[in-house]
């Protein structure tokens, strides 16, 4: 049984088809990456997944247990975790408060204050944020803020973790960084959907990747296929080289 | 909290429960009373307005039913103490009912919602309770003042002591989330919807315990009185004034409002409102943070310069 079954998903926005009947699995202890061009439809599908938008039509299924439609506050709990391309610290918290809302409201949620606090704090340490963890979010850089970003929702301890751009607007050698990171958390058992527009870094992260153009998946591959895949070439990455 | 934190509150409890013991003069006894009224209702505003977020203009609604069913229970006969929890759980419900259309408008929307709806129970209590209520005589012959003071002191202890618990808790990390970034929120599992209402509950809960211990406080007055609009308003600016959001920012807006009324109104009768209004305009555009703000950022230079 896979971890994640997402069939026939649909999703229109007036006459626009941004979802259009997609399906495709997520095995445990995988990292699959989710690609294609500005506007086809990689953000729509992560916020259906996670009920900040309901589906037309379609199934979702996690763990065996149908969530479609779910309302977005009970996503977490059952075991999936976000986040945003536009990240969305709490600005007025600080970098240590960001990440107890993960581990206090996600999916062993807990009363005791304490004992969230200082497992926080390891997931701040997991992100190379621990220096950080009692200044306010407001203060933080962007590549320290996606590092927040991405310390919250391990905290919330997510079977699938659903990561969306999360290198956009990283220099290369941060990245790299956050490559290596992801790679790590993978290593923890922690199965990862991951949306992304940098080819270098998908194709040496994911296991399977699933490529989107205008709403619809037209390949579904391993990386090496899907690099030298005409279709794809045509209407993603030859623009991309271009 | 701290050893002088815990030093301060102690002695400031000892001085507050003997104040009536020392102090005779009616008009102190009387500033104590307003003092520890508004420090009441905007703490109790604080819990919705400053932990949640969501600015509610509405809020002299949950004092006025809390005040008026109090009232009435209690000139019925009731305990005095039954008929104020009862005033304050009818507010509750007033704040469940209307809370769940009030949440989907947003922003100024929400503001505006429950304006509207604070400003139909006036008329309506306006119409409907004509006359003045008054205190009946054979009561007013026992009528003394320092059981108001006490009463006041126990509303605006269990409302302090209740937001301080709550902030520090679970539910304070959730709904001071959902203030902060809703989207976010949401995707670590706090449902939005539920927090607000929680603390929509809890601030109308206090509004109207307040609106009751007002009840048995004042001898005579129109009920429509205690639905006023300028119940609502002090009570968010002096939320702002002291610190919105915080525990101990309406404590200080509150003495500061009241004090400085006291002092401005002997002088130049209604001036004090000009007054309170260009202060609150400017709290907001240069000093989101009230008092507690400045306070903090002394704190953090002395902190720095004695390292
Ligand atoms: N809430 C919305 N209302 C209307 N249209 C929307 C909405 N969200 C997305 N769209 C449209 O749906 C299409 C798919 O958008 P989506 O954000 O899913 O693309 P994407 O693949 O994530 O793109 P990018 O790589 O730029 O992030 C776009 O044409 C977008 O304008
Ligand atoms: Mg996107």
């Amino acid at each position: 049984m896979p971890l994640l079954k997402i069939e026939g998903l649909c999703k229109s926005f007036g006459g626009l088809k941004a979802v259009n009947d997609v399906s495709f699995d997520v095995a445990e202890g995988e990292i699959v990456g989710l690609i294609g061009p500005n506007g086809s439809g990689k953000t729509t599908l992560l916020n259906l997944l996670t009920g900040f938008l309901k589906p037309d039509a379609g199934l979702i299924t996690f763990q065996g247990q149908n969530i479609t439609g779910y309302a977005r506050s009970n996503i977490c709990p059952t075991g999936i975790a976000r986040t945003f391309q536009l990240v969305k610290p709490f600005l007025g918290f600080t970098a240590l408060q960001n990440v107890m809302v993960g581990r206090v409201f996600g999916r062993e949620s807990t009363q005791d204050l304490k004992r969230a606090a200082e497992e926080s704090k390891a997931s701040l340490e997991r992100v190379g944020l621990v220096d950080k963890a009692n200044m306010l979010a407001k203060d933080l850089t962007l590549m320290q803020r996606k590092r927040l970003e991405l310390a919250r929702a391990l905290a919330a301890k997510p079977q699938l973790l659903l990561l969306d751009e999360l290198m956009a607007g990283l220099n290369v050698s941060e990245a790299d960084e956050v490559c290596n990171l992801i790679l790590n958390i993978r290593d923890s058992k922690i199965t990862i959907l991951i949306i992304e527009h940098i080819v270098k870094a998908i194709t040496t992260l994911s296991d399977r990747v699933v490529v989107l153009n205008m709403g619809t998946k037209i390949a579904e591959g391993a990386p090496m296929e899907i690099i030298h895949n005409p279709q794809v070439i045509d209407v993603y990455l030859g623009r991309a080289r271009a | 909290m701290n050893k002088i934190q815990i030093t301060i509150i102690v002695i400031l409890l000892a001085a507050l429960l003997a104040f009536p013991q020392f102090i005779t003069s009616e008009s102190v006894l009387n500033l104590a009373v307003y003092v520890l009224l508004y420090v009441s209702i905007a703490s109790s505003w604080n819990v919705l307005g400053g932990f949640a977020g969501q600015t509610n203009l509405g809020h002299a609604a949950f004092f006025g039913v809390g005040a008026l069913v109090t009232r009435m229970l209690w000139f019925a006969g009731w305990n005095i103490f039954a008929s104020m929890v009862i005033g304050a759980l009818v507010a509750v419900v007033l704040a469940l009912i209307i809370g769940v259309p009030a949440f989907r408008l947003r922003g100024v929307y929400f503001a505006i919602g429950t304006l509207a709806l604070s400003q139909i129970l006036l008329i309506t209590v306006g119409n409907t309770f004509s006359t003045i209520s008054s205190i009946p005589t054979e009561d007013l012959k026992v009528y003394s003042l320092v059981p108001r003071y006490y009463m006041f002191l126990g509303v605006a202890l269990l409302t302090i002591v209740t937001a301080y618990v709550l902030l520090n808790s679970r539910f304070g990390l959730g709904i001071t989330a959902v203030r902060e970034e809703e989207d976010a929120a949401e995707s670590l599992g706090v449902s939005a919807l539920k927090y607000k209402m929680l603390a929509f509950g809890i601030s109308a809960f206090f509004g109207g315990l307040t609106g009751g211990a007002f009840a048995f406080y004042h001898v005579g007055y129109y009920p429509q009185l205690t639905f006023g609009p300028e119940w609502t308003f002090d009570s968010m600016m002096m939320a702002y004034i002291g610190g919105v959001g915080t525990i101990v920012g309406p404590v200080i807006g509150a003495v500061f409002f009241v004090v400085l009324r006291e002092f401005l109104a002997l002088r130049f009768a209604e001036f004090h409102l000009i007054i309170f209004g260009v202060l609150f305009i400017l709290v907001v555009l240069f000093l989101p943070d009230g008092f507690m703000g400045i306070w903090e950022k002394i704190r953090k230079r002395l902190l720095r310069r004695s390292k």
